[in-house]
């Protein structure tokens, strides 16, 4: 009935006696295998302290509406004579993702750490700054927000695009972020 | 006086069956048919998702830029829900149905049963697809409410979704029902427990699918007034990612079907493989918050245990199989007289179609789980996440994991089952290599990109706004998808004609190509 297949390991119920202990090859390559994961897993852990790591750590339950409002009360409180709206140092920056842009457009100071209240208020969003060597990436999602503090190093106009589909213009959304000096 | 054959009560059915040449098994007519036809639905999603693909690949190309936002979105959602969803899932059910029956010597349970699930899903498939054809659902595979659909798509998913439960449990009765009538002997055959693994892994995401889908479809009726973006997007990923992982483990199912049917090797021990299976298992689902490492929903504890540390364990089974199966290849073909470090590797016929599939899966694969690994820690997400890196990472693993390994089975399977030589000859040994060959570059060019932060599924980012580094990594990737997409094609093309044109042979050496080369 068979071609010169012997045995069909796969295919074959297996030989009787299967369910024996490892040999001590195998055993050794799952010991050497999970001590990676260990390692790993440290390395993962003790790097949030040792390493020069900064995602965001907290994020907070809100409403879309009540995050709207408060964008628009920053926005126009702050807004400049050019309709950007300049973040004083220290002060707590709001921006709001909705189809299809983001709201408002933010200035930064070189240097000083602010932080930004980011959240979308209709659908799943992204918020993405990319271009000039720079690439950070948060998925935004209504009725929570990320606190996400920033500290612009370099001076200039980054790009921020919203990375998670969301409809037909989806490609339109984007917003310049300024750091001045 | 004539010699009478006692038939066990409740199963009188007579069905014809024949004895494969190449293994010995018995194969029941019912169980052949619906196999093939299970496996014929599958090349034809295959073929509509990298139509899809590929016209997306020349879309993001900035130079062709072949189609407009509007088409753009069409095919990413056709792309996802044919490439990802009805094409693996196909195949899955076919797999079930083969390993169930075919390996068991068993008779499939009810071929009724098996029918009207595949009914159920094809019907769901042309559900889909026409919606998304028709512009009415160009809302991603992953459909994030509220962004909304055309109700006919969240059905096409249910319905479908409906068709492969039917087969799951077509599958449990038909083991069942084998073992009652002691059609095989001993545990069950690493192959058909691995399919048993992904089959129980499938129902799980079928379960939180159809939690994310049902108040989806609700609401695309106007029947509810909301459905909560997050909380979908957490059940959506139930779904997604479990599904995954039905992909993952029938991958290395074909593996090491390909081994047994090309060299006759097993794995190198089958408890460590059936270990490797368990581990799948019990880890896939808690490590679904891998989806959420820069969510603004959970916290930051959850992310590193449930997405980076469980991650890392659920890396582990992943590499037992591809060692096992490379481990299971060098020690048959040791037995068989090969020597040296490298002896093993230069009896290994590398122009058989099937050992060049498995050995692209295997560096594709490889090459995807780094990758993977790599973004499941918090601060390098923040770096990947929906960016190209991350259709870089499922490019390698699904489409160069799995759809390879799918592919090299196939070159197997479907010669035996319709005992029929595969069609044109060292086509597919070409076809396996270009296709590689192709996904390799994808995935680079694409992973070029995703450092860079340029986004996934955006059809482009609009003039003015797009930096000029981007263009040489998008327009390589544009070529890449061509090569592939050629590859692709290929397949379907050798799949199609072997069943239309394909010489009808029942000579072993014909239907199969051993790959081990006569020192």
């Amino acid at each position: 009935m068979r071609l010169d297949l012997p045995d069909l390991g796969g295919v074959d119920p297996p030989q009787p006696g299967w369910a024996k202990r490892l040999p001590a090859d195998e055993r050794i390559f799952l010991w050497v295998v999970l001590a990676s994961v260990a390692v790993m897993s440290a390395f993962t852990i003790g790097w949030l302290w040792l390493g020069d790591q900064n995602p965001p750590t907290a994020s907070y339950h809100t409403s879309a509406a009540r995050f709207a409002t408060k964008t628009q009360a920053f926005a126009e409180r702050y807004k400049g004579k050019d309709g950007r709206v300049h973040v004083p140092v220290g002060k707590d920056a709001y921006l709001m993702a909705y189809r299809y842009g983001f709201y408002p457009t933010l200035v930064l100071k070189a240097g000083h750490p602010s932080r930004i209240w980011l959240s979308a208020i209709d659908t799943l969003h992204g918020f993405s700054i990319v271009g000039h060597g720079v690439n950070l990436n948060l998925q935004l999602a209504p009725n929570h927000a990320y606190g996400a503090v920033f500290t612009p190093t370099k001076p200039g106009k980054y790009l921020v695009v919203c990375n998670e589909y969301c409809g037909l213009e989806h490609h339109k959304m984007q917003i310049t972020l300024y750091v001045e000096r | 006086m004539a010699y009478v054959e006692t038939v066990p009560a409740g199963s009188l059915r007579e069905e014809r069956s024949r004895y494969c040449a190449v293994t010995g098994l018995r194969i029941y007519a019912g169980a052949q048919a619906l196999t093939v036809a299970n496996a014929v639905c599958a090349v034809l999603a295959v073929a509509v998702g990298g139509l899809f693909g590929v016209s997306m690949a020349l879309t993001r190309a900035p130079s062709l830029e072949l189609l407009g936002s509007k088409g753009y979105y069409v095919a990413l959602t056709g792309h996802g829900v044919s490439a990802l969803v009805l094409w693996p899932v196909f195949f899955e059910v076919a797999a079930m149905v083969f390993a169930s029956s075919v390996l068991l010597n068993a008779r499939v349970w009810s071929m009724k049963l098996g029918w009207a699930s595949l009914a159920l899903m094809v019907a769901g498939a042309v559900m889909l697809e026409t919606v998304i054809v028709s512009g009415n659902a160009s809302v991603a595979f992953t459909a994030y409410p509220p962004l909304v659909a055309s109700p006919v798509f969240y059905l096409g998913y249910i319905v479908f979704a409906v068709g492969v439960v039917g087969a799951i449990a077509n599958f449990a009765m038909t083991i069942a029902a084998a073992r009652a009538e002691r059609t095989y002997t001993g545990s069950l055959p690493l192959l058909t427990y691995g399919v048993a693994v992904a089959a129980i892994l499938a129902l799980l995401a079928i379960l939180a699918g159809l939690v994310a889908l049902i108040p989806a479809w609700l609401y695309s009726q106007g029947w509810i007034g909301n459905v909560e973006p997050i909380v979908y997007r957490g059940w959506f990923w139930g779904l997604g990612h479990t599904l995954q992982y039905v992909n993952v483990v029938a991958m290395v199912v074909a593996w090491y079907g390909i081994i047994a049917l090309t060299l006759g090797a097993g794995p190198v021990n089958q408890k460590f493989t059936r270990f490797g299976f368990v581990l799948y298992l019990l880890l896939t689902v808690p490590v679904l918050g891998h989806h959420f490492l820069v969510d603004p929903s959970i916290g930051t504890d959850v992310k590193i245990v449930g997405g980076s540390l469980m991650g890392f364990g659920l890396g582990v089974p992943s590499l037992m199989h591809g060692l096992a199966v490379m481990g299971g290849a060098e020690a048959h073909l040791r037995s068989r007289g090969a020597t040296g470090l490298f002896g093993w590797l230069k009896r290994i016929d590398f122009g058989n179609a099937a050992v060049a599939a498995l050995a692209c899966s295997l560096l594709l694969f490889a090459v995807g789980g780094w990758s993977g690994t790599a973004q499941t820690t918090l601060q390098l997400n923040m770096l990947t996440h929906n960016t190209m890196w991350v259709p870089a990472h499922v490019h390698a693993i699904v489409v160069g994991g799995t759809t390879l390994a799918f592919m090299g089975f196939a070159y197997l399977l479907v010669p035996l089952l319709t005992q029929r030589r595969l069609w044109g000859g060292r086509l597919a040994t070409v076809q396996a290599y270009l296709y590689g060959t192709g996904l390799l570059l994808l995935v680079v060019t694409q992973s070029w990109a995703g450092m860079l932060g340029i986004p996934r599924r955006v059809a482009r980012v609009d003039v003015g706004a797009d930096p000029s580094s981007w263009k040489l990594p998008m327009d390589l990737m544009g070529i890449a998808g061509a090569v592939a997409g050629l590859g692709g094609a290929l397949f379907v093309v050798i799949m199609v004609m072997t069943l239309l044109r394909g010489a009808r042979t029942s000579d072993p050496g014909e239907l199969i190509r051993t790959a081990e080369r006569t020192a």
